[in-house]
Order: structure tokens, then C-alpha cells, then sequence
């Protein structure tokens, strides 16, 4: 028998039940971390400590969870905080104007996969950090704005203008077809 | 209209570029680092119990004899020694029922 995420909330909030949290980390660790690693732009030990802060801090607040939000959106929320202000501490906001990476030609579908992600780096995190949770994890643009507080239509332009990059980044994606 | 498109090359290079993460141990991790919830219902608690021992005290010590109705209608009755027990009376009573609604609507 499988809990929903309120049934388990629930038993969190009534017992501190650990077991419960724990199935709700095992759920949502795998999208909560990639979404960090690509923030911190492939460094996955970072990544890991600001998830483990994530959840943590998610069982800190869990009673203030209203639930008017997917769980999961509410903790890309938690995550995205805890990524500014370890970037606010690294200054590593301003290194996010990085120059545009060189041109490569993907000959074979891994090398685009790669191409990809060098090129999500080279993004504007807030552009990376939209794309990632539209694109990637799903969330609609209400979704996406909630969680990086800020206003839906900078999200929309955010997508718009990463995916754009993306585009002028990578010529060969067009042959791309998926497997 | 906030859904990728199914056709578009780079909306399916990015969706399978979502590779999903094993655990590894990271939960037992997270679980082994999370530190204990406050108990909420501990602190409205202390704050009846000592409310009340504070109130039982206080009634102990009120001096219940030199409770008296004032004589209104006498402009002198109001002095200090009249309105004093009843003033401790009003604060017991005050604190007690301050007390409790704050125990009552406890949130953390």
C-alpha cells in the first residue's frame, strides 16, 4: 500500500514519525537534487549538502506547509533559498554572466548531451533555474514563479530567453531525435 | 501555455537529460541529521501549570476577610484598604484568564 505525500505529512505532524520523512526524502530527492547540481553548475557535493539542508529545513517547517502547493513545489522552494544564499556567501551570483561558451559540433546524440549541459552552465541562473524547473521537472509557470519568487511573466521570459541561448548554443539539436 | 512542446528537439534533449538519481544513502543521511521537533504542546502547558500555581499562591494570600462591597453611596468608602484585595483579585483573575487563551491559541 503506497501513502500519498498528505498521508505521510500527516504522520509526520502527529508523530514525528521519521519513517514517514524518510519516504517522503526518498521520493523527492532524486528531482530536488538535480535541480541543485544543475544551480551549482555540476558540483554535486554542494548539490548534496544544500538537498540535505533542504530537507532538513522541510522538516523544521513541515508545519507550515499549507498544501495549496504540490509538496514538490514547495521544496524546490526551500532548495532554491538554500542555493541563494550559499551563492550570496560565494559571491558566485556574479559569476553567473559567464561567457558564452564556443560553438561545438555534437557528431553523435552523447556529445550533444553534453553539449547541453555545458550549456545550461553558461546560462543566467535565472534563466537555468526556470528552464530546469519547466522544462526538466515539469512545473508549470505559476509553479516555477512560486517557487522563485518572482513575478510569472519573468519566468516566461526567462524560458523564453534561456531556451533561446540553448538554441544559438547548440546548432546540431534540430537533428536530434529521441531515443 | 507552459508545457513544452512535444516536437521541439531541445524540450525532449532536456526532459531525458532529467536522469533520476539514486538514493545511495542520502536519506539515511538526511534522516540521521534531522534534529528533534519541538514538542509545541510542552510550552502552553508550562505556561498553564505555572499560571496556575502562580494564581494558587496569590488566592492563598489574598486577604479574603478584608474583602468588602464598597459603600458606593459614602464618597470616602473607595480608599486604599477597600480597593486593594480587590485589585489583587482582578490581577489573579486577569493573569489566569490571559493564560489560558494564550494556551489556547499556541501556535509555533
Amino acid at each position: 500500500m503506497s501513502f500519498t505525500d498528505a498521508d505521510l505529512i500527516a504522520r509526520v505532524l502527529s508523530s514525528e514519525d521519521q519513517h514517514a520523512f524518510g519516504e517522503l526524502v526518498r521520493r523527492y530527492q532524486s528531482p530536488v537534487r538535480a535541480f541543485l547540481v544543475r544551480l551549482t553548475r555540476g558540483d554535486a557535493h554542494l548539490a548534496d549538502d544544500l538537498a540535505q539542508e533542504t530537507f532538513v529545513k522541510a522538516w523544521r517547517k513541515l508545519q507550515t506547509y499549507r498544501g495549496s502547493a504540490k509538496f514538490s513545489t514547495w521544496l524546490f522552494g526551500i532548495a532554491y533559498n538554500e542555493f541563494r544564499t550559499v551563492a550570496r556567501q560565494r559571491k558566485e551570483l556574479a559569476l553567473e554572466d559567464a561567457d558564452e561558451p564556443a560553438k561545438s559540433a555534437a557528431d553523435s546524440r552523447s556529445d550533444l548531451r553534453l553539449d547541453l549541459t555545458e550549456a545550461l552552465k553558461g546560462l543566467h541562473s535565472s534563466e537555468r533555474s526556470a528552464i530546469v524547473l519547466c522544462c526538466q521537472n515539469g512545473l508549470t509557470h505559476e509553479e516555477a514563479a512560486q517557487v522563485l519568487d518572482c513575478p510569472l511573466g519573468t519566468v516566461k521570459t526567462n524560458v523564453l530567453r534561456g531556451k533561446e541561448k540553448l538554441r544559438r548554443r547548440l546548432p546540431d539539436y534540430q537533428h536530434y531525435e529521441s531515443a | 501555455m507552459n508545457q513544452p512542446e512535444e516536437n521541439d528537439p531541445l524540450d525532449v534533449l532536456l526532459r531525458e537529460q532529467n536522469a533520476h538519481i539514486d538514493d545511495n544513502g542520502f536519506a539515511g543521511r538526511v534522516l540521521a541529521a534531522l534534529p528533534q521537533r519541538r514538542r509545541n504542546w510542552l510550552r502552553p502547558i508550562f505556561l498553564l501549570v505555572v499560571t496556575a500555581i502562580g494564581s494558587a499562591l496569590a488566592i492563598h494570600w489574598l486577604p479574603w476577610e478584608n474583602l468588602s462591597v464598597p459603600d458606593l453611596s459614602v464618597p470616602l468608602a473607595l480608599n486604599s484598604q477597600v480597593l486593594l484585595p480587590w485589585l489583587l483579585v482582578l490581577s489573579v483573575t486577569a493573569t489566569l484568564t490571559w493564560a489560558i487563551m494564550a494556551a489556547a491559541q499556541w501556535e509555533d
